[in-house]
């Protein structure tokens, strides 16, 4: 566990912006989509990420080591709907238009969600470059006493 | 026997451990990016040497009780700790990660990883040196 461990820290902030991109890219589907399952427009969603337990071997509570324990990445704690309200448009010929015209539109702000998208894009890459030092740190640790 | 041989190489081990850990602390940092309220942590071990460092003595070998002993007995035993930086913020959010410099220092670490191997290679190969000869 503890050799590999960093890579498995990474792994865990790769699934976390996998999942963080997911929730974008239905947001950015789901942009002009005023009808869902319970009728009323698409809400826009959310990733919360929260910091990794942090796991600590048990000896490591009986002694002096037990400031040494690092996190285990990241997990995602829920995906959340965003609270704010809907956007009015006015557009009589919708057919979920109201009786005035107009037709309450989903809370998406795709220049927004493109941001995030950069942003988690950016911090995927990230993780995958922390996962190849890791790497070539571990096969360069093999290579000890062979000289 | 082998650890009298070897006992610079145990300075090398730690400082291996110490090179392995701020790798998984910085991937941490690096996973922990965009979560709300993060705050980095690092890992403190040269400045802790240089401390021990400061410190240790010339000591004579004691390896019967019978041997008039030389020095105090000082012994360099540091390990490496984790900190965390709990003050500044980067974001808005609390979180303090810096991606650039977390990449730096992952560039930084993985270089002085490479060349402590390389430093215990060299040094296992003059133990080879000693028990084999030329």
């Amino acid at each position: 566990m503890a050799f590999l461990n960093s890579i498995n820290i990474s792994a865990s902030g790769l699934t976390a912006e996998k999942l963080r991109m997911d929730v974008i890219s239905r947001n950015i589907a789901n942009v002009n989509t005023t009808r869902t399952a319970d009728g009323t427009p698409y809400r826009r969603q959310v990733v919360v990420f929260q910091e990794g337990d942090k796991l600590a071997p048990f000896s490591s509570y009986l002694n002096d080591a037990s400031k040494n324990i690092l996190g285990s990445g990241v997990k995602v704690s829920g995906i959340v709907e965003d609270k704010t309200p809907f956007k009015s448009v006015y557009d009589p010929g919708h057919p979920d238009a109201d009786e005035k015209g107009y037709v309450r539109m989903p809370n998406v702000d795709v220049m927004a969600e493109m941001v995030n998208m950069i942003s988690a894009s950016r911090a995927y890459e990230a993780n995958v470059t922390a996962i190849n030092s890791a790497k070539s740190m571990a096969l360069k640790a093999l290579e000890i006493g062979r000289g | 026997m082998i650890d009298r041989i070897s006992d610079k190489s145990m300075i090398l081990e730690k400082a291996l451990d110490a090179a392995w850990m701020r790798n998984e602390a910085i991937s941490n940092n690096i996973a922990n990016v965009n979560t709300p309220g993060y705050k980095k942590s690092y890992v403190r071990f040269e400045e802790l040497l240089s401390d021990a460092a400061d410190k240790f003595q010339i000591s004579g070998i004691k390896k019967d009780p019978r041997f008039i002993p030389i020095g105090k007995d000082t012994k360099v035993t540091v390990t490496p700790q984790i900190a965390q930086e709990s003050f500044t913020s980067m974001r808005r959010d609390g979180n303090n990660v810096d991606v650039d410099v977390e990449m730096a220092e992952l560039a930084k670490n993985s270089i002085k990883y490479n060349a402590l191997i390389a430093q215990m290679t060299k040094e296992f190969g003059k133990i080879k040196l000693a028990i084999n000869g030329r």
